[in-house]
């Protein structure tokens, strides 16, 4: 017995003197392909915990997860970590390759000067379809009106889902009603809610990961979602050779836009590591892997060169300036709005 | 006290201490931290909000005039209860035939019958959702409440199989043949006899089975839609999401509370004593 | 019982098709050639292939077995203690530990993960990780092991401790060489209990978890969220396939562990 106990523990903890970087990470945002690279070229182990939503994340570390030494937060929750006084103020004498990131993505209203992030892709909450399907059907693929309109819904019933977060799903309901997605205007609020509820009974779900193998199966053919899932989905239905597509478009109402930056937790035993972490992936080659093989947009200049032509060219990937005029970052809240929504949002989820 | 007397004393605490100091510090006290936590208020970022400041207790009734504000969350628990009574109901319709059955069985071949119900359930729980995902996907059925009552049935049957059976098992063959012999049909006796016997077991199933129903947030969140949100599914987000403790620990309380009850009710319903009077 | 009737059995029949089923599809679409679990493409073993490359689910399941060795022995000896003071001395201020062991064993599990949370985080200041799990599983385990050893005394005859005592035996000989042989098989069927708890256990796990320790359960839960990949399915049929062998293997050992008491 004791020898067996001997052993679990030894099997469990990690082979003494190796070296561990634990990463806390969306989940689908860095490629098997390139987490080994890095771990042939730093000689030690990356590991990760996976999270689907910012609230999922700063709420585990409010709940005591300490120790880890990156967390890849979207600028409104590294905003609210810089305020907690949670994060490790970067050395930049150990990110050689930090001039890679493009100026526009640089010194950002989250973090002045990037004292403590680094921009490491960039994703837009959008649309993603089943092309077949809505062309059969003889829908628009261009409006949010698509997942709010009784008039579309009703052709789609039990076939939609939306996200469930309560920041990203207002957002898009702001987006439709022609408001700003920072609105705290009451009257606006309200009118966001009704305008969810009356297309509430058309929707499958709230989901904030499933629908990607929802749509490559075909049991969803509208999802509501960040593009890079969308792209994962459209691959994943491609090489299962389903008989249908998958597509993703920016609502031309306009949506939320998502900069992802790697940060160092305090908590974190290695920003050694955390560092060559980064610059590795502030390598432009290293860079172009989450435009390539996870479909993100991508804030790195020398990345460009590398990237395949179809995915640049994609603009629900790479938004057109003009696009970009229509989509908005999300900011943080304070407890009482928080304590708010998530009444509302429970209201929501009720009715 | 005599010598003895000493040490059976020095025993009975060496032996009784550790335990009820470990439960004490980790099961008692986090409890009653949760009952404090609910008259708090957020704090800024998450967690609490400091319990001392300038050293005066800064305790609010907040949460609960917030709980209490509007019928959506008394909603949501009222839905906990329906969504557990009709799991309940369905585990028991489920369950009497094949309790009855594996109590009706010659002895050598009951221990077999019953670990064919154990054995499923030695698989992962999650495992078990995940068999409803893969299953009623392509029937469309996925992401409705009859997907949420399936799981719930599936993962909780076996609680009510198993009081049920140890029940049946002990029931008097004799008094059945006292009742055919004074002419009762099939139906009269088991509606006389063997229905009324099996009372308590079908009382402690029913407990093992509704009790955990009500905290249960993974199956609504893997198989239900848009719709099926259950008191599990709102304390979860409060802690891991929105960031509320107050209002988590508000409504882990009020859970607590509830279930205590139905427990106490449950063992009353239960009792030898009631039975016979 | 001799009035068995066809419907009945039919009824109890359909009841374990229900209990089965929706395992069979499980495994086998283990060993479907197609990414989704959709329809039935052709046979491959090549989930299990890459399950074997998986270093996060194995270092997972490395951490679920430690845990759950750990835990288990704890709480058998902590549950063991509770079950025999809760029998030997029911007066006193120990009337009140029945109510305090068993109590975590009928409470919905979600009100200990939470409850565990906020001490851990508000009185305790502790980082989450192996420690938090570990407390939290000897919690909901003590419970157990304590019921099914209080059962195994309950059935025994005072009269033998009394005759130990009688014979000048102190309660440590006492307990050593005659309760302790006699509530081994209890002992025993309790830490295989608190074993199986714990390496099932998710939702507590859920709560309490934190970095780098990532359980089997919690391992699972991330990939059933994220994308349905069959190296689910292949996972969880070798974890059925593994736990049908310690079965068969515990009913050879102590064939009374298995039966259920009535």
């Amino acid at each position: 017995m004791k020898a067996l106990l001997l052993a679990a523990l030894l099997l469990a903890a990690p082979a003494r003197g190796e070296d561990v970087l634990y990463l806390y990470n969306w989940n689908n945002y860095i490629s098997d392909d390139t987490v080994q690279r890095f771990e042939t070229s730093c000689k030690c182990r990356l590991k990760q915990d996976y999270y689907s939503d910012n609230e999922e994340m700063l709420a585990k570390l409010e709940a005591g997860a300490a120790g880890y030494d990156l967390i890849v937060p979207t600028g409104n929750a590294v905003e609210s970590l810089i305020r907690r006084q949670a994060l490790r103020p970067l050395d930049k004498t150990l990110l050689p390759h930090l001039p890679n990131i493009k100026r526009e993505y640089l010194d950002p209203w989250y973090d002045p000067g990037n004292r403590y992030s680094v921009p490491y892709a960039t994703t837009v909450t959008l649309l993603g379809f089943n092309v077949t399907r809505l062309a059969e059907l003889g829908l628009p693929t261009d409006s949010w009106a698509l997942i709010f309109e009784p008039e579309y819904l009703a052709k789609l019933k039990g076939r939609v889902t939306v996200l469930n977060s309560q920041r990203e799903l207002m957002a898009a309901a702001m987006r439709y009603l022609g408001h700003s997605v920072h609105t705290r205007d009451p009257a606006q609020w309200d009118e966001a809610k009704r305008l969810i509820l009356r297309a509430k009974p058309y929707w499958a779900t709230f989901s904030n990961s499933t629908y990607i193998k929802d749509l490559a199966i075909g049991t969803i053919w509208v999802a509501h979602g960040y593009s890079s899932d969308m792209y994962r989905a459209q691959q994943d239905a491609r090489q299962a050779k389903r008989p249908f597509a998958i597509g993703f478009t920016t609502p031309k109402e306009g949506a939320v836009l998502a900069v992802d930056n790697f940060v160092l937790h305090k908590s974190g035993r290695r920003p050694d590591l955390a560092h060559r972490f980064i610059d590795f992936m502030l390598d432009g080659a290293n860079a172009a892997d989450i435009s390539n093989l996870i479909g993100a947009g991508n804030p790195n200049a020398a990345a460009t060169p590398y990237i395949a032509p179809e995915i640049a060219g994609n603009p629900a990937i790479f938004p057109s300036p003009a696009q970009m005029q229509r989509l908005e970052m999300l900011r943080d809240l304070d407890p009482a709005t928080r304590r708010s929504l998530s009444r509302m949002w429970t209201e929501i989820k009720v009715r | 006290m005599t010598k003895r007397g000493l040490r059976g004393d020095l025993t009975r605490w060496l032996v009784s201490l550790p335990p009820t100091v470990f439960l004490l510090v980790f099961f008692l006290a986090p409890t009653l931290i949760m009952v404090t936590a609910s008259f708090q208020n957020p704090g800024e970022f998450g967690g609490l909000a400091p319990l001392f400041a300038e050293g005066q207790a800064r305790l609010t009734l907040e949460t609960y005039r917030f709980f209490f504000g509007d019928w959506i969350y008394a909603e949501i628990f009222l839905r906990s209860f329906l969504v557990a009574g009709a799991t309940t109901l369905i585990c028991l319709i489920f369950a009497y035939p094949l309790a009855l059955t594996i109590a009706a069985s010659p002895k050598r071949h009951r221990d077999l019958l019953v670990l064919l119900v154990i054995l499923p359930f030695a698989s992962n729980f999650l495992i078990r959702v995940y068999a409803w995902i893969i299953l009623l996907g392509p029937a469309g059925l996925l992401y409705t409440p009859i997907a949420v009552i399936a799981g719930m049935v599936y993962v909780h049957l076996p609680f009510m199989i198993l009081p049920l059976y140890t029940n049946l098992e002990k029931h008097d063959p004799t008094l059945l043949e006292a009742a055919q012999d004074l002419g009762a049909g099939a139906w009269t006796r088991f509606w006389r006899v063997t229905w009324p016997l099996s009372l308590p077991g079908i009382w402690s199933g029913t407990a093992l089975v509704f009790i955990p129903v009500l905290g249960m947030f993974a199956i609504p969140e893997l198989l239900g839609g848009t719709g099926d949100i259950l008191i599990g599914n709102l304390i979860k987000e409060q802690f891991l999401e929105s960031r509320d403790w107050p209002l988590g620990s508000t409504l882990s309380l009020l859970l607590t509370l509830a279930v205590l009850a139905l427990a106490a009710l449950s063992a009353w319903a239960a009792s030898p004593r009631r039975q016979r009077s | 019982m001799k009035h068995r009737t066809p419907w009945l059995w039919g009824a109890a029949l359909a009841v374990y098709a229900f209990l089965y089923l929706p395992l069979a599809v499980v495994v086998i679409f283990s060993f479907n050639d197609s990414q989704l679990n959709a329809q039935w493409v052709g046979f491959t073993t090549r989930w299990y292939a890459k399950l074997f490359a998986d270093g996060e689910m194995l270092h997972a399941a490395a951490n679920s077995l430690a845990i759950a060795l750990t835990a288990a022995s704890v709480a058998t000896v902590l549950g063991t203690m509770a079950g025999i003071a809760m029998q030997r001395w029911p007066t006193g201020v120990l009337r009140a530990l029945p109510g305090l062991v068993l109590t975590p064993v009928a409470m919905p599990e979600i009100l200990l993960g939470v409850s565990l949370l906020l001490f851990f985080r508000e009185v305790l200041d502790l980082t989450l990780g192996l420690v938090s799990i570990l407390v939290a599983h000897i919690t909901f385990s003590i419970g157990f092991v304590a019921i099914i050893v209080r059962a195994r005394l309950a059935g025994m005859d005072e009269s033998i401790f009394e005759a130990a005592r009688d014979l000048g035996a102190s309660p440590w000989q006492t307990f050593r060489c005659v309760t302790l042989p006699l509530i081994a098989p209890g002992i025993l069927a309790g830490f295989l209990m608190s074993f199986t708890l714990s390496i099932d256990d998710f939702v507590i796990t859920f709560f309490v978890a934190g970095v780098g320790v990532t359980t089997l359960p919690l391992q699972i839960y991330s990939m059933i969220k994220v994308a349905v990949s069959p190296e689910v399915n292949a996972v969880s049929t070798l974890l059925m396939a593994l736990t049908l062998t310690l079965i068969f293997i515990a009913s050879r050992l102590a064939p009374d562990a298995l039966k259920v008491k009535p």
